[in-house]
């Protein structure tokens, strides 16, 4: 099993490599998301009455008013974060399947001895694996610019238990997550267009996670956050047997056209 | 070998394939021969695995491909109607990635050598997406022979072929039934039906017919032979049409000095109608038969299955 979900892994990852536009997708998304969340954290405090808000993230008590904002901010980059892998999947996980019917290459592959679940498997880790890769990269790539800004004092509140376990236990649990949902709907959607309005739905929850903590409604300790990533991995088992069950391979071979 | 016991498939109100019963010969090359939307496709995927029957049964090399897909498509090499690829890939990495799921070969040596027979290591590295749609076939052929099948199921392999690529196409097939494999070949080409397959099977929906293509002709069409009389005498006429092995035999009316003679069995009756007009007398200047075409001979098949 190991052999075939590695030989479907090379090859996703060569074709990845082949296309320029991947490549740039792959880069461009993060970069684009760090300017954001570098930008709010620089411009907010300057232009928005920090006292307005009322709400102070976790340590923030002691700091002044503009650094306490600054650093509500800069908290939430941990499940800002995760919208990296969400979006990515969005792209490639949702045309994993569908790509392979258009250009003909779905009925060949069926017809060797590959499994179902080692088809599927090595389309999902050929995208959640560079899509952590870069989302860890993306984190380290922040960290060194708010640095840059001066903003290292407030690192001891921002690199708390919660962050590390957002980062190493829930980023995988919501990459793997994000590309079997893209999977899923790639395998059962009639085209791409299809399969990506299934995959947004990874990315709602994610938003909702920031929105409940920048409103100060749920702060995720390092408890709520190792159940949350437990729960999600979970799923994540669980949604996997789920796409082997729906991949049906007649149906795809005989009604997509 | 390759066997279909009462093989239907419905898709739903719609009946694709009707009760098909056939066996392929070990070494064999099987024609499977009908319009379009009779279901050779379907056929073949059943029989391959890619999809299961509603009803009946079948088995390739003693498995059952409903049952047991992935040790059937372990044996067996499907070429598809279109030969689908990483156009964005080089032909070597097409190769060695669906090689790559076979067990237990050495694929980076199986690659080559399919290579070198189709003819594409000068081409191994580059893109596929830049092949011809020839080469492209022969890089299909490739990948379905990668792993070295017993059984070969081929859907339209030279359709949309030029005539060279078609005729090495053609080549190959006839090179591959040499080293023994079982060959299921759909086509719609009746020249190639007739060139390459040992039977062929008629197919809409359900089997019209199946045999060797001399012996569809000759249960269609009784074999007519014309035999150039120096000396043609209605007495010579009616002796012919008395013989047992002669189904009817008369003057040619639009060739004065010819006899044509319907025989039962052309190879058989042939040279025996030759000896009995000797002996009567006759003076032959020239024997010829009337080949139909097999393309008479399903048509008329396909008319008398529609009728």
């Amino acid at each position: 099993m190991r052999a075939r979900v590695g030989n479907v892994l090379r090859m996703e990852w060569a074709g990845m490599a082949r296309t320029p536009s991947s490549l740039l997708f792959l880069v461009g998304v993060p970069l684009l998301l760090i300017g954001q969340a570098l930008f709010l954290s620089w411009v907010l405090p300057r232009f928005v009455n920090p006292e307005l808000i009322g709400v102070t993230a976790p340590g923030g008590g002691g700091l002044d008013p503009t650094d306490a904002f600054r650093l509500l901010i800069l908290g939430q980059f941990g499940f800002f974060v995760l919208l990296i892998p969400a979006m990515i999947a969005n792209v490639f996980a949702t045309l994993s399947i569908v790509e392979e019917k258009t250009s003909g290459t779905l009925e060949p592959l069926l017809a060797t001895p590959v499994r179902t679940a080692e088809l599927l498997l090595g389309k999902i880790l050929s995208g959640a694996i560079p899509a952590l890769l870069v989302a860890w990269a993306s984190t380290g790539l922040f960290l060194a610019l708010a640095s840059l800004l001066g903003w290292s004092p407030l690192f001891p509140y921002v690199l708390t238990a919660t962050w590390y376990i957002t980062l190493f236990l829930l980023m995988p649990a919501v990459s793997l997550l994000s590309f079997v949902v893209g999977v899923i709907g790639s395998s059962r959607a009639r085209d791409a267009k299809g399969a990506q309005n299934l995959a947004v739905l990874v990315v709602l929850p994610i938003f909702a996670l920031i929105v409940v903590q920048v409103t100060g409604l749920i702060w995720f300790t390092p408890l709520s956050t190792a159940i949350l990533s437990a729960a999600l991995i979970l799923v994540d088992a669980v949604l996997l047997r789920v796409a082997v069950h729906l991949f049906a391979r007649e149906s795809i071979v005989i009604r997509w056209r | 070998m390759i066997r279909a016991e009462g093989l239907t498939r419905r898709f739903g109100d719609r009946i694709a394939v009707e009760g098909l019963t056939f066996v392929a010969r070990p070494g064999e090359i099987l024609g499977l021969l009908g319009p379009n939307g009779a279901g050779k496709t379907t056929t073949i995927r059943m029989l391959a695995g890619i999809i299961a029957p509603s009803f009946g049964s079948a088995s390739v090399l003693g498995l059952d491909p409903a049952r047991v897909p992935e040790r059937v498509h372990e044996r067996i090499g499907l070429l598809t109607e279109a030969p689908g690829f990483y156009e964005r890939l080089t032909a070597r990495r097409n190769l060695t990635y669906f090689a790559g799921f076979y067990p237990g070969l050495q694929v980076e040596r199986a690659v080559d050598e399919q290579l070198r027979i189709m003819g594409l290591s000068d081409r191994a590295g580059d893109n596929v997406g830049t092949f011809s749609k020839g080469m492209k076939q022969r890089l299909a052929l490739a990948r379905t022979l990668v792993h070295e099948p017993e059984v070969l199921f081929l859907d339209e392999p030279t359709a949309g072929l030029d005539p060279e690529a078609a005729r090495d196409l053609r080549g190959l097939i006839v090179r591959l039934k040499g080293e023994g494999r079982t060959i299921l070949l759909s086509t719609h080409n009746l020249t190639e039906a007739e060139a390459l397959c040992d039977r062929i099977a008629v197919f809409r929906t359900r089997l019209v017919a199946l045999d060797t293509p001399q012996a569809l002709r000759e249960r269609q069409f009784a074999p007519l032979v014309r035999v150039r009389v120096e000396n043609l005498t209605d007495a010579l006429v009616s002796a012919v049409a008395g013989e047992p092995f002669v189904r009817e035999a008369g003057r040619d009316a639009g060739e004065p000095g010819t006899l044509l003679v319907r025989l039962e069995k052309a190879d058989r009756d042939r040279p025996v109608l030759v000896s009995r007009l000797v002996a009567l007398g006759a003076e032959i200047l020239e024997v010829r038969e009337d080949r139909r075409t097999l393309e008479d001979v399903y048509l008329s098949l396909v008319r008398e299955d529609e009728a």
